[in-house]
């Protein structure tokens, strides 16, 4: 700090203490040189000018991603929307840091090269903290916890004063440590439990589940400040694995239930209702600030898998129901930054809580479930590797060859329709087999007639029927005799006197 | 019983269809899948509270999928258990060979981790003696060699089910009251070391 001033000291000269517009007023450092009523405008003007690039900004990017949408297929709905919103506001952010930067160089370069030093101190300074609306936003909620940690702790009486403190000593440690990797802070984070919890049971001999309590109102305090610096930290791949598990996810659209032996059947209407809401479940994790509140996420996801498969089979859902129906629905949701919410719990969640309990149970069945997502192949689906790169590369759909499996986001009459025409078809199919087997007789019948006419035909050939004069016959009995001349003449008949 | 503190994990291995499920619910409602269920939406997770001597233990009953496709999963899920139930079938000898598999798992992976192996539906054996496909000596040796001890349960008559979870707590009580004392002087050291104590006191 001193070191700044001393420098600063050296070149400031009278001119550039007054205010930048000239009218004559003294201007202050941190309104960049402007008095206060010149800086009032200005900011005022600026601020206005960046509502409306953010403003455009997002109503192209809106553009651009329904002409996205709107091509690509339409099964993926609900849940690529939520994150297409998310990357969208994620590109803001970055954005607007840009912006603000190249502001604050343009206007430097304007002033002059004197000015530039103290400029760029300004931007840096500027650079680091985040936009002031969304500053602003966050800022609410963190207050809004703030106050009721201070109100919680105010019941434990001394001890609390001593956790509040803790705390805040905590927070400020973290505050110079942000350059750390985030496995190193995670330890520290991991510490801090542990030893705010061994305080309590050690120092101040509070009962077990009073300390489960405070831990958690603590957990909820610190992370809720932490969260915007150690959730999907840049210094690290996860935005990268994010990607790619969403990536993967959206290959993988065609499996459909059965491959995964899920024993839910969606044809039931309350059972598709829990389906649904288990996926919001899933999807609103992404939404939480604190480990505590996304593993809550999972737990009534997970519950509500549990009331579908229940529902289904009539009978309490074993683990070997649930792991598939689990696959199911995160394939179905496809949750956004699903691999930053995991790391982020696993690194800053209270450790006794995420190894043994119940959430504990359901978070290791969502990691098991995007383990097996990620390995997923031909094999664990039962499927030959031909059929299973076929669907892969999108060329065929399962869902064509069997008629019986319904996304269940398609409505009633739909399903009927479905069914008709399958039944249309069938119907069509054995008429045509009727026409060819009626053709096929008749052919037959022709053949038949020629045939029989050919046989006989060939019959009356091979022995030709020659009928011969019966008198020729006759006449023919002693016609070869030789000695018929010799033979004397008929008697002939005389009348003799009588 | 959503939120009680758990203090062990205890995680159920095995094959497809041995009766994992049937067992935690055996353990954690004293009956058999044979009626209807009406307070019971899941039986793959379970918090039981045991009493050992003056002391209770809450186990953290972890059922998990025993199907193949999930094999490569399955180190997942057994991180940080404090004890294994690994499960066969009495009746099936392939199912043997299976908890053989998780036995060498559990061994090269998870070395904290305490193994009971439980053969499970000695119902089964009681009706005909012929069916028993996997030997008890076999398996009381092989016990042996791998530390582990064997129980041989029905979660139809509830026959060694209690006793097998009651075990798992007891050496839970009094292995980890070992542990303690060992870790305890880790926590002072590292509490000494932790990055964040320490730092504070430079700025």
């Amino acid at each position: 700090m001193n070191l700044k001033s001393e420098r600063r000291g050296i070149h400031v000269d009278q001119s550039e203490l007054l205010c930048k517009k000239g009218c004559g007023y003294y201007g202050n450092p941190a309104w960049q040189g402007f008095c206060s009523k010149c800086w009032r405008e200005e900011y005022h003007k600026a601020r206005q000018k960046q509502i409306q690039e953010d403003w455009e900004l997002a109503e192209r990017l809106q553009r651009e991603e329904e002409e996205a949408y709107a091509s690509s297929q339409s099964t993926q709905g609900a849940q690529s929307l939520t994150f297409s919103k998310f990357e969208e506001k994620k590109t803001n952010e970055k954005t607007r840091k840009v912006t603000t930067v190249k502001k604050f160089f343009t206007a430097s370069s304007r002033a002059g090269a004197k000015k530039a030093l103290a400029g760029k101190l300004k931007e840096i300074q500027e650079a680091k903290a985040p936009s002031p609306s969304i500053h602003r936003q966050a800022s609410i909620e963190t207050d809004r916890v703030s106050k009721e940690f201070i109100e919680f702790i105010r019941t434990y009486q001394k001890p609390g004063q001593d956790i509040y403190k803790q705390c805040k000593l905590f927070l400020d440690t973290m505050s110079h440590k942000r350059e750390l990797s985030i496995e190193e802070q995670s330890e520290c984070a991991q510490d801090f439990y542990q030893n705010v919890a061994d305080r309590l049971q050690t120092r101040w001999k509070v009962p077990p589940e009073k300390v489960e309590k405070a831990m958690d109102e603590v957990e909820k305090y610190i992370m809720t400040r932490q969260y915007k610096y150690v959730f999907c930290p840049e210094t690290t791949d996860d935005e990268k694995k994010d990607l790619a598990v969403q990536k993967r996810i959206r290959a993988l659209h065609w499996v459909t239930p059965q491959m995964l032996c899920v024993p839910v059947s969606e044809e039931i209407p309350e059972v598709s209702d829990m389906v649904v809401k288990a996926i919001t479940d899933i999807i609103e994790m992404d939404s939480k600030r604190v480990p505590r509140d996304k593993l809550a996420c999972i737990t009534k996801c997970s519950k509500h898998i549990f009331n579908a498969i229940k529902i289904t089979k009539n009978e309490p859902a074993s683990a070997d129901d649930f792991l598939p129906t689990l696959i199911y629905i995160v394939l179905k949701g496809n949750p956004p930054r699903l691999q930053s919410n995991i790391q982020y719990i696993t690194r800053f969640c209270n450790p006794s809580r995420l190894m043994t309990g119940e959430d504990g149970y359901y978070f290791t069945n969502l990691c098991c479930a995007v383990a097996f997502i990620e390995k997923l192949d031909a094999q664990s689906l039962n499927l030959s590797q031909e059929d299973f790169d076929r669907f892969m590369t999108g060329q065929t759909s399962p869902k064509k060859q069997e008629s019986d499996s319904f996304s269940p986001d398609v409505c009633l009459g739909v399903k009927q329709m479905c069914k008709s025409l399958d039944l249309l078809s069938q119907l069509n199919e054995r008429q045509e087999r009727i026409v060819s087997e009626a053709k096929k007789l008749e052919k037959d019948l022709i053949d038949w007639t020629d045939g029989i006419t050919k046989e006989v035909e060939d019959i009356v050939e091979k022995y030709p029927l020659e009928i011969k004069a019966k008198s020729q016959a006759l006449a023919a009995i002693d016609s070869e005799n030789v000695e018929n001349d010799k033979l004397p003449p008929p008697l002939q008949p005389q009348v003799y006197a009588g | 019983m959503s939120g009680r503190r758990v203090d062990a994990k205890v995680v159920l291995l095995g094959q497809e269809g041995v009766g994992k499920s049937s067992l935690v619910e055996r353990c954690a409602h004293g009956r058999f899948r044979a009626g209807p269920y009406q307070n019971t939406i899941g039986a793959a997770f379970v918090a039981k509270v045991m009493t050992v001597g003056d002391q209770t233990v809450t186990l953290g009953i972890w059922d998990t999928a025993g199907s193949e496709r999930y094999e490569a999963m399955s180190r997942i899920y057994y991180r940080g258990a404090r004890a294994a139930v690994v499960c066969y079938d009495l009746t099936d000898s392939g199912s043997f060979q299976r908890a053989k598999f998780w036995v060498n798992e559990l061994q090269n992976c998870e070395e904290g981790c305490r193994i009971y192996l439980c053969g499970t539906k000695s119902d089964l054996l009681e009706e005909d003696r012929r069916k028993r496909g996997v030997d008890f000596h076999d398996v009381q040796d092989y016990a042996d060699e791998i530390k582990a001890d064997l129980f041989e349960t029905s979660s139809k008559t509830g026959q060694s089910v209690d006793e097998l979870f009651q075990k798992v707590a007891e050496d839970y009580v009094n292995f980890s009251a070992f542990q303690v004392m060992t870790e305890d002087k880790g926590v002072n050291l590292s509490q000494r070391n932790s990055p964040y104590f320490y730092s504070c006191c430079h700025h």
